[in-house]
Parts: structure tokens; C-alpha cells; sequence
């Protein structure tokens, strides 16, 4: 009982700390947004493909203002169409100065496609070339024929796109019960991870909801029920996708980015760092780039750091920092707190519009510098201590002069300190190496130099007890000294000195053979399972003979015993089992040579049927002539 | 102690050469055989090795079977035990026979390889 309600807590307590700061994952760079843009301009074809260039474009805040567009619209019109008329007035709308014909017809025609009868797409369509061409309607017919329509369809892009109309409807109509759609219909959305909402029907059915439920609530004033995470998972799943399959998709996300710019309730905010967010004494301003969905700056946020902690000592830095807005990125001067380097923990917050979502982010920040080497000394100590070190001190990036010598009787030493090249304070980098190479061998170690508590580096090499990582091998080793880490900006490999080691017990020089790692193995020959050792067969035969052999004895006995054949009646039904008898082992044999077991016992059913009868017939005969001679024997 | 035995086995021979009926006797010869068959199949395998086992189960399995079927037939069809065997008539007990001794060959054939 107790783990599972441990496992439970622990389990809602990772729920609810991933759902306090869920900031959006996926978004739209201004890459994905030219490219947006591009497959929206791409010339059309037709009517349908002009309105969703036409629309699309000026979603993404773009005006087509081409008066070939607009003769391309009127010649392409169908006034018996709705769809067509639809498609002509929504782009006409978009279109500065286009102004569509209207007759009485096409009014008619439009007015008569709003009932119950007509599909919600059809409904909608009607609805929206009257609005665009100004065209009075009844909006309260048509929440009727919506309703109508939702109760007898009850798919995912019915109730979209009934959304769409009511957001064109007149704001006394009564369109609460399109309003709690939303709501229904934000419930059907497919939670995936956590990370993203969308519907089964796809990518469009999720951009075009977006779109609508905003439309809606826009014209409504009235907040839309989805909640603040709801709304970033939206934004992951429509904005995942940077290339679209057909124009229509493009135009749903196009529309579902517009409508989360621009409407009155919820504005996700995208923020990003410009580069890598990482900042050194050369690049000492950390900028960031604060968006809504279309990439467009808001310059009406104001970034604050709320803290700034760093990771490794977790002691706040920085507390409530503004950062200034120039040219649209967002910049603030870190290095101006002294921060030493290591990582640091940003949480930055956008305040100015209580319409912004995921206005809280947590970023990472790395803060570099340059390293310096100070009082790098080497020397040379001899074991029993009885000549005193002489130590060599040696500059970065200078070579020691002369090399230092070194046999079984010394102990070479270095030591050094790591500092960072601004401040002056010790640096305990990743890697520290010490290399020792060995130029005609090209044999090379490697040994790490620890650092003590006083941060000062230490490496001594004992001849004695390093013998086997240089395979005894006395000569000339150059010295490099190795310095790196992820938050230095310049890592060091430095030629310190030369070193000429001399160890007891040297073998012959062998050169370094590489590696047989990647060179051809030895084939392996698969040796087939020899068959066993057959006995001769001479031995085989013999014993063949000799286990016939009692068969000979058993014909023999009988012949003494007189066991008769005389009572053996030619009756058919004899003669027939006998046959079917020695057919019957016949087929056995030949079972054994070349039949497998289906084949034999088809065979054996045959021929054994047939033997059974004869044979029956045939035994019932003896028992009736034993009987006979038995009551034969009795009476007499 | 020898002699007793020696007077046992002479008596028992004259006993069965005397009372037991012919037909019996052709079974028992026959069982013999089958007996003899079976050891010398045993020694072959002593002797020279069980290379191909299978065949050598496959024959002594034979051996053992037809042995055990024939002493049924002897059983049955003994006039002395007729008490027993009242609903099987010597005729059935023969076709019995014959119908073991089918699938016991279907069996030997198939495993002897």
C-alpha cells in the first residue's frame, strides 16, 4: 500500500511542477515565417488558391495590392456558386479598393443557402460573402441552421467552422450556446506528452479551432475557456510543423498565428536568446528577443530579471534587473555584476500586457572567461632530499630552456596556479592535463594535474612508479600542459619544457606497434560436424546375416512341430487377406525406402480396409468350422 | 543342488513337450525367434557401438513389441485360460494381433531412419 501512494504523491507532484512553468517548445523563427509567407505567395490557379494567397498574406500582415489579383477574381467569379462567391468575397474584402458585383440573385441565392438543409461549410460560406459584401442577413436564422446543423453533425470541423460563422453574426444574436462549443470542443483535444494539444483530424482542424475560438470570443468579449497551458500546448502543436503540405494548411497557420498576435485575451510570448546565451568580458550585454507567434517584437513588454542564481553555488546575483530594449532585442549587461564564471540561472519575466501567456521563462546562462597561467615551476627534487629542489619558473607561452633531468633517484615536479585573467580569482577548469611525448617513439602519456586546497595545481612524476605507463622507454619527452573547459574561452596546450627520463631496467627500444584493432583477423574456418565414425562394413554385414539368421531356426521348429498348412481352404476371402497381408507389409517396406507417413497411411487406410474385410470374413469362417468340429467332437 | 535343478528343468521339458497343444507350440517357437533376434541385435550393439541409434531403438523396440504381442496372442488364445476370455474368441485375439502388430511396424518403419 505505502509505495503505491508514494509513487502517487511523487507522481502528482511531477504533474504539477511540469504544469507551473510550461513555456512554448515549438515555435516560428522569422525563417519559418518568410517560408510562411512564400508558400502563401506562390501564384494561383484558381479562385480558391487566390483567396488563400489573398487572405493568408494578409493575416501575416502583408497587403497584395495588385489590381491583376483583383481582375483575376472577377473573371473567376461564378455567381451561381456559393463557394465561389464566398472565395471572391473574402479576397476581395482583403484587397484594397476591389470591389465585387452584386445582384439580386446572388443575394437571393446566398440568403436561400442559410437553412437547415445546407451543410455547416455551405452555411458558412453564405454567411461570410454576405458579411464581406455587405449584405444585410438574419443572424437569428442562422444560429438556428447552425444549431441544427451541430446537433445532426457533431464532427471536430462542423462545430470550427460554425464557430467561424457566429463570429460573423451581430452581436445581439444569441450566441451562447455556439459560445460553450468552445469549451466542448477544447475537451476533445489530444493531450500528447503534455507537450502538445491537437486534434486527431490534424494539424489544420487544430489552426483552424485556434482561429475560430478566438474570432468568437473576440467578438463576444469573452475570455475563451482555455487555460494558459492549454493555449502553449497549442502553440507547440500548430507551430512544430515548418513546412506545409498544401495551401490550405498554410493558411491555418497563418490564420491561428494571426489570431494569437492580435486578439484580446491570450498572447503567447515567445522569448528567445539572440546567439547563444553566453556572455564574456568581449560580449559582456546577454540579449534577448521577446516576440509574439508571427515573430513580431512587442515593444510594449518590459523584461525584468526576476533572479539570477548561479548553478553551482546557487547565490543569487541578480534580483528584479530591467532589461533595455534596443533595435527590438531586449539587452541587459551582465559582466557589469562580476559575475565569476560558471552557469547561471535566469528567471526572466515579461510584464506590460495582461494578455501575455507564458510570460515567464527560465534560461540558462553561460558566463566565460579567459584563463591565465601563474607561477608555473618546475623543478627537480631528488628522493632522500639531500640536494635541495631547484626550481625553474617558466612563463606562458615560453619554453623552458634547458630540460630537466630525471632518474630513479628524483622525483620531477611541477606546480602552478590557474587564475582567471580579469579578476584574479583561482579557476578549477575541467581538464588539466599533463602530456608527456615522446618524439621518436611517438609513445604519449597523459596524467591529470590535481589541484590542492589552496587551488594551487600540483604533478609530480616518480620514474619509479611510473615505469610501466612508459614501458621503461628512457629518452626525450616533451612536456605539454593542457587546459580546458566549457566556460573558458582560451583553452590551453602549452610546450612547458623537456624532460629526459631515465628509468632502471630498460628494455630494448620496441617501437610502438598501432593498435591491431581495425587491421584484417585471421579467417575462421567452420569445420562441418564430421559425420560419425561408421564400423566397417564388413562387420555390418556379418551381423545382418547373423540376425536373420533365427529365422532360419524358426522355419526349421515349425517344419518339426507340423505345423500344417493343409487347413489352408482356397476360399476367396483367404486368398485375398493373405494378398492384402503381404501388401499391406510390402507397403511397409516401401515406406521405409520412400514414402514419408502421410503418403503411407492413405495407403495403409486402403489397403487395410480391404484386408480387414477379407481378413474378417476369412476368420469368421474358422470360428464357425472350430465350432462345427467342436460340437462334432462333443456329440460323437 | 544341481541335481534338483537339473530334475526340475528335465521334468518341465517333458510336461511341456507332453501337455501343451500345437498351437501353442508354434507361438513359443516363434517367440523364440523373436527373442533371439532381439539379443543378437543387443550384442551387435554392445559390441560394435550405437552409431545409428536410432535404428538400433527402432529395431529392439520391434523386437520387444512383437515379443509382448505374440505372448498376448499365446494368452488369449490358450484353451486353459478360456474362463478369462470369454467375449474374445481366439479369431479376435489373432486379428487383434495382426492390427497391434500394423502400427507397431508403422512405428518401427518411421523410426528406423
Amino acid at each position: 500500500m505505502y509505495p503505491f501512494e508514494g509513487l502517487f504523491s511523487l507522481l502528482v507532484l511531477s504533474l504539477v511542477l511540469e504544469t507551473q512553468a510550461l513555456t512554448p517548445t515549438h515555435h516560428l523563427t522569422t525563417t519559418d515565417v518568410a517560408r510562411l509567407q512564400a508558400v502563401l505567395s506562390q501564384p494561383f490557379t484558381d479562385l480558391k488558391s487566390a483567396y488563400y494567397s489573398v487572405v493568408g498574406l494578409s493575416k501575416l500582415g502583408i497587403s497584395v495590392a495588385d489590381a491583376a489579383t483583383c481582375r483575376f477574381i472577377k473573371s473567376n467569379l461564378d455567381p451561381s456558386s456559393v463557394e465561389s462567391l464566398f472565395f471572391a468575397a473574402e479576397a476581395s474584402q482583403a484587397l484594397p479598393g476591389c470591389e465585387i458585383p452584386v445582384s439580386n440573385d446572388t443575394r437571393d441565392l446566398l440568403l436561400a443557402t442559410v437553412s437547415e438543409d445546407s451543410t455547416a461549410s455551405q452555411i458558412h460560406q453564405s454567411v461570410s460573402a454576405l458579411s464581406s459584401l455587405g449584405l444585410p442577413l438574419a443572424s437569428q436564422e442562422v444560429v438556428s441552421a447552425l444549431k441544427a446543423r451541430i446537433s445532426k453533425e457533431d464532427n471536430v470541423l462542423t462545430i470550427i467552422l460554425a464557430l467561424q460563422t457566429a463570429s460573423r453574426l451581430s452581436q445581439q444574436a444569441e450566441l451562447g450556446e455556439i459560445l460553450e462549443e468552445i469549451e466542448d470542443l477544447a475537451a476533445r483535444l489530444d493531450d500528447l506528452g503534455g507537450v502538445y494539444l491537437q486534434f486527431e483530424e490534424g494539424l489544420e482542424a487544430t489552426a483552424l479551432f485556434v482561429s475560430a475560438a478566438y474570432a468568437l470570443s473576440d467578438h463576444v468579449d469573452m475570455e475563451p475557456p482555455l487555460k494558459e497551458d492549454q493555449v502553449i500546448q497549442l502553440v507547440n502543436s500548430i507551430f512544430s510543423k515548418k513546412s506545409w503540405d498544401s495551401l490550405s494548411e498554410a493558411f491555418s497557420v497563418a490564420s491561428a498565428a494571426e489570431s494569437l498576435s492580435n486578439n484580446r485575451f491570450h498572447v503567447p510570448v515567445i522569448v528567445s536568446a539572440q546567439g547563444p546565451a553566453a556572455i564574456s568580458h568581449s560580449q559582456p550585454f546577454l540579449r534577448l528577443q521577446v516576440t509574439n507567434v508571427l515573430c513580431k517584437p512587442l515593444s510594449s513588454a518590459s523584461v525584468l530579471v526576476e533572479s539570477a542564481t548561479a548553478t553551482s553555488s546557487k547565490s543569487a546575483i541578480l534580483s528584479q534587473a530591467p532589461f533595455t530594449l534596443r533595435d527590438g532585442v531586449f539587452e541587459l549587461n551582465f559582466m557589469a555584476s562580476q559575475p565569476a564564471s560558471g552557469y547561471y540561472q535566469f528567471s526572466v519575466a515579461i510584464a506590460g500586457d495582461s494578455r501575455f501567456v507564458a510570460n515567464h521563462v527560465e534560461l540558462k546562462v553561460k558566463v566565460s572567461t579567459r584563463v591565465s597561467i601563474n607561477n608555473m615551476d618546475l623543478s627537480v627534487v631528488d628522493k632522500d632530499q639531500s640536494i635541495g629542489p631547484k626550481t625553474t619558473r617558466v612563463e606562458y607561452p615560453a619554453k623552458a630552456k634547458a630540460s630537466f633531468m630525471a632518474d630513479s633517484h628524483q622525483i620531477f615536479a611541477m606546480t602552478f596556479q590557474l587564475v582567471d585573467e580579469t579578476t584574479g580569482v583561482e579557476l578549477t577548469p575541467h581538464q588539466t592535463f599533463v602530456r608527456l611525448h615522446n618524439q621518436k617513439t611517438g609513445q604519449e602519456v597523459v596524467f591529470v594535474a590535481e589541484p590542492d586546497s589552496k587551488n594551487l595545481y600540483k604533478f609530480e612524476l616518480d620514474t619509479t612508479e611510473r615505469k610501466t605507463e612508459f614501458d621503461s622507454i628512457s629518452g626525450t619527452y616533451a612536456l605539454y600542459l593542457m587546459v580546458g573547459d566549457a566556460t573558458l574561452e582560451n583553452p590551453i596546450l602549452w610546450n612547458v619544457a623537456d624532460v629526459v627520463l631515465k628509468f632502471l631496467d630498460e628494455e630494448a627500444p620496441s617501437t610502438i606497434q598501432a593498435k591491431t584493432l581495425y587491421t584484417p583477423k585471421p579467417e575462421i574456418q567452420h569445420l562441418f560436424r564430421e559425420p560419425e565414425k561408421k564400423p566397417p562394413t564388413v562387420v555390418s554385414n556379418a551381423f545382418t546375416a547373423l540376425v536373420l539368421s533365427p529365422f532360419l531356426l524358426l522355419l526349421i521348429l515349425w517344419f518339426k512341430l507340423g505345423a500344417n498348412i493343409s487347413n489352408f481352404t482356397l476360399s476367396p476371402s483367404t486368398v485375398l487377406f493373405h494378398i492384402g497381408h503381404a501388401a499391406m507389409l510390402g507397403l511397409m517396406y516401401v515406406y521405409w525406402t520412400h514414402l514419408n507417413m502421410f503418403q503411407t497411411l492413405k495407403y495403409l487406410a486402403i489397403i487395410g480396409s480391404f484386408t480387414f474385410l477379407a481378413g474378417n470374413r476369412m476368420l469368421a469362417q474358422k470360428a464357425v468350422k472350430r465350432l462345427v468340429d467342436n460340437l462334432a467332437a462333443k456329440l460323437l | 543342488m544341481s541335481n534338483s535343478v537339473i530334475s526340475v528343468i528335465s521334468r518341465f521339458l517333458e510336461e511341456y513337450a507332453s501337455s501343451t497343444p500345437n498351437k501353442l507350440k508354434v507361438i513359443d517357437a516363434y517367440l523364440l525367434y523373436i527373442m533371439m533376434t532381439g539379443a543378437l541385435q543387443f550384442l551387435y550393439c554392445l559390441l560394435v557401438g550405437t552409431f545409428p541409434f536410432n535404428s538400433f531403438l527402432s529395431g529392439f523396440i520391434s523386437c520387444v513389441g512383437s515379443f509382448i504381442l505374440a505372448v498376448c496372442l499365446r494368452i488369449q488364445i490358450n484353451p486353459q485360460n478360456k474362463g478369462e476370455f470369454l467375449s474374445i474368441s481366439p479369431e479376435r485375439a489373432f486379428a487383434d494381433f495382426l492390427f497391434a502388430h500394423t502400427v507397431l511396424h508403422l512405428v518401427v518403419i518411421n523410426f528406423i531412419g
